[in-house]
């Protein structure tokens, strides 16, 4: 099935989605200009395969699907490893031994981020940031962007990741602890 | 009584789904009585806030030289 002819609006698609594919794409790839290009890519691939949309999934998951390509054939390009979706983080059992002792402990004990108000207002900040949630893995970093930066909902995440709501937290619980244990690292007011 | 790592999981699930009433009680003991952990939401909540605002930073952002340029080329 295609999309409606006004779902098809090429601008309306650049409004809507082309911040988040350009996320997505730095994610990947960390470099602005190649972002970019990649997202670039992507909209005119999407216009000459228009007709493979189908309508079980949301257009922003039929794109990200295919920026997802464009990102393996750069890789590819690069001969490098293509590791973009490697479906379950590798580091089984719960993920949690980095940041709990054995009896459950904290192994860093967290102190509240001391100015997080000037924090936002720094260019620095926003910087590391993004570079922290770069550094995460590839499936939590895209459960995080959709769900956190682009407000998805629970359930549409599931369907479009193919999880399971236990998954998901599961997944942002990692995440989010990653990601605070980043900003403390790298971010010194 | 929880320990931390399973308060800090409690702790993230609450910002995303309503607890069960024996979650939600032993999540509030526990944070009554844990420095730690009390931080550790703090924490949580300032992630949520960075990360909703980040959308609307320019790092995050197609420049609007970058979308004229795709613009050009989708017409």
């Amino acid at each position: 099935m295609t999309p409606k002819n006004n779902d098809l609006n090429t601008q309306t698609w650049l409004e809507e989605y082309g911040d988040y594919l350009f996320c997505y794409a730095m994610l990947k790839v960390k470099d602005n200009h190649l972002s970019e290009d990649l997202v670039q890519e992507t909209f005119l691939a999407a216009i000459m395969a228009a007709n493979s949309f189908s309508s079980q999934s949301s257009i922003r998951t039929w794109l990200t699907g295919i920026l997802k390509h464009k990102i393996s054939d750069h890789f590819r390009r690069q001969k490098r490893e293509v590791m973009i979706d490697d479906l379950v983080d590798q580091t089984e059992k719960d993920g949690l031994d980095i940041f709990f002792k054995a009896n459950g402990g904290w192994i860093n004990k967290p102190d509240a981020f001391p100015n997080p108000e000037a924090a936002l207002q720094q260019h620095e900040f926003w910087k590391i940031f993004q570079q922290c949630l770069a550094r995460l893995k590839p499936k939590q970093a895209e459960v995080f962007l959709a769900k956190e930066i682009y407000g998805m909902s629970n359930a549409d995440i599931c369907k479009d990741f193919t999880l399971s709501s236990t998954n998901v937290w599961v997944l942002m619980h990692r995440a989010r602890l990653s990601l605070i244990n980043c900003l403390k690292i790298n971010w010194k007011d | 009584m929880l320990n931390c790592k399973q308060a800090s999981q409690l702790a993230s699930r609450a910002m995303d789904e309503k607890l069960s009433f024996r979650e939600s009680a032993a999540l509030k003991v526990h944070l009554f009585l844990c420095r730690n952990c009390t931080n550790f939401t703090q924490q949580l909540n300032f992630l949520r806030e960075a990360s909703r605002r980040s959308r609307f930073n320019r790092n995050f952002k197609l420049t609007e030289k970058a979308k004229l340029r795709i613009a050009s080329t989708l017409c």
